[in-house]
């Protein structure tokens, strides 16, 4: 990856309405979004020779898309999975173009996330005794919802470090502080109180409903090229600077070592690649699927300093005059949840300083962190500069 | 979707531990090469590779301690509507601590689950011919 550094760039970034129930399809929404990243870039769909997509099942193909762009790519890809398939793709695109297989590559995710199949309701109990390693071990015992999954993890690591139901709060307030700045927010106008979020009933214990990310009908888009490429597009280019596709750790859904998460070995790699340390960076987009997940990750990225994450939210450090302003939109738990790809947009934008002289914008903000997390068994993270 | 609780579905890689359950008994997966257990069990060991595995029996007398729990106040699946607040706990074996076992956490109150409360297992026959692990508090 040393050698990558620099040299690649996300030129366009766009997205489609986001709303509770869209009354239309995937492939309507990712067509709006595709549209959007393309007029961001300056590009025109024959421009795009790679089209890539994730999904859970529930969205349209990269070829679909592209069909009805009216163009006919060289390569199409569709991959099953949620979180931390943005970086993932994004390292794959830079791959190709790399090996001259392509040049320009748009990665998108769509989903009716609320009207359509809903992650955190859970899912049909067989099909997922079936589908996940170890699913006869979990399902059995009422536990199908990634709430339930990642609460088990959280709530041992609050035992070990002391974090409390307050820290987890100040990660909320933190967010939907940056969604009221925000209009297109889904929580845009619905400001929290640590007080409102205290009183909150946990659904699933240590998670209340602010805990969680609020599941939308909502696509989104990418466009990455070559720098050199990148000069001859409308947008100020952002540039990935390193790169950590996807580190795992072993068992996907049954824990049985709550203390260690993929994301623990993400890190070195990618400050390596990247050249610069955890405390250069100047704003983040740490994925935020519930409010613990980004204590767990500033630990694991060495943003906040292990054992004193819960201080370093209660700090104020994730708001806008904190030490990383982070999910600066609002992030999943109050903007929209594209599988993280909304925090992705949000982080370009912001290193383009595209809301420059509004509240919003994060100061002469240089570089960020950018991670996914598909769950402690598969994560990873891209560094980006302007 | 009948509304009953999922049963364990046997599979090529877990039967044993589920027959053994039926009998009341654990029974853990362990491989002879590296000499680690596994769990859940699976077509090979997740520490090292081997397919040189074996089922160690560990009888019907299962101690351990809390590792980790959550409590859902709301069913995601169904059959637990009647049965909430469900508490969902990971405990740590007494004989064998590197292994966790997630059962839910019965006889005991939401406000009273704490990590490293001792508790033993219990099964739970949930049909005629099929039974449950489960957990429950020491001293009840």
């Amino acid at each position: 990856m040393g050698k990558i550094k620099d040299r690649y760039a996300i030129v366009g970034v766009g997205e489609s309405e986001r709303s509770r129930n869209s009354g239309t399809t995937p492939l309507h929404m990712a067509l709006d979004a595709a549209r959007a990243a393309l007029n961001d870039a300056g590009l025109e769909a024959k421009d795009i020779d790679g089209f890539m997509n994730y999904n859970e099942n529930d969205s349209c193909t990269s070829h679909q898309l592209a069909t009805y762009l009216g163009v006919r790519p060289k390569y199409v890809k569709d991959i099953q999975g949620g979180g931390s398939s943005t970086e993932m793709l994004i390292g794959d695109a830079i791959g190709l173009i790399e090996a001259r297989m392509l040049n320009t590559v748009l990665i998108f995710r769509s989903m009716n996330g609320s009207s359509g199949q809903r992650v955190g309701r859970g899912y049909d109990p067989d099909m997922l005794q079936s589908a996940l390693p170890g699913g006869s071990y979990i399902i059995p015992y009422g536990s199908a919802s990634p709430s339930q999954w990642f609460g088990m993890f959280a709530t041992r690591h609050m035992y070990e470090t002391g974090i409390t139901k307050e820290h987890l709060g100040h990660v909320c307030l933190s967010f939907y502080e940056h969604a009221q700045r925000n209009p297109k927010a889904f929580l845009h106008g619905k400001p929290l109180t640590m007080e409102k979020y205290l009183e909150t009933p946990d659904i699933s214990y240590p998670f209340n409903i602010h805990d969680s990310c609020v599941e939308l009908d909502e696509a989104n888009a990418i466009i990455v090229t070559s720098a050199e490429r990148a000069n001859d597009c409308k947008s100020k280019p952002v540039y990935i600077m390193g790169m950590e596709a996807r580190q795992c750790h072993p068992n996907a859904h049954y824990w049985a070592d709550l203390n260690q998460v993929a994301s623990d070995y993400v890190g070195e790699n990618l400050f390596q690649s990247a050249g610069v340390k955890p405390e250069d960076m100047q704003v983040a987009s740490i994925y935020d699927c519930f409010s613990w997940v980004v204590l767990r990750q500033l630990e694991a990225y060495g943003l906040a300093p292990k054992g004193e994450v819960g201080e370093f939210v209660a700090d104020g450090n994730l708001r806008m005059d904190g030490k990383l302003p982070t999910n600066t939109a609002g992030g999943m738990l109050s903007e929209g949840y594209t599988h993280g790809m909304n925090n992705v947009l949000e982080i370009v934008r912001q290193l383009r300083h595209e809301y420059k002289g509004a509240e919003r914008q994060v100061k002469d903000c240089e570089i960020g962190i950018c991670t996914g997390w598909s769950g402690p068994d598969i994560a990873g993270a891209m560094i980006l500069r302007n | 979707m009948n509304g009953q609780k999922p049963i364990p579905l046997k599979t090529q890689d877990n039967q044993h531990y589920w027959d053994m359950a039926d009998q009341h008994e654990l029974a853990l997966q362990k491989c002879n090469d590296c000499g680690k257990y596994a769990h859940p069990p699976g077509p090979s060991c997740v520490h090292c590779g081997s397919t040189n595995l074996t089922w160690e029996s560990l009888g019907n007398n299962i101690e351990a301690t809390i590792y980790s729990y959550i409590i859902s106040y709301r069913p995601f699946l169904p059959g637990f509507q009647d049965d909430l607040p469900l508490i969902i706990a990971q405990a740590e074996l007494k004989q064998i601590p590197e292994i966790k076992l997630m059962c839910n956490l019965l006889r005991c109150n939401p406000e009273n689950v704490q990590i490293g409360m001792p508790v033993k297992m219990i099964w739970d026959d949930i049909t005629e011919d099929r039974a449950l692990p489960q957990w429950v508090p020491q001293e009840v």
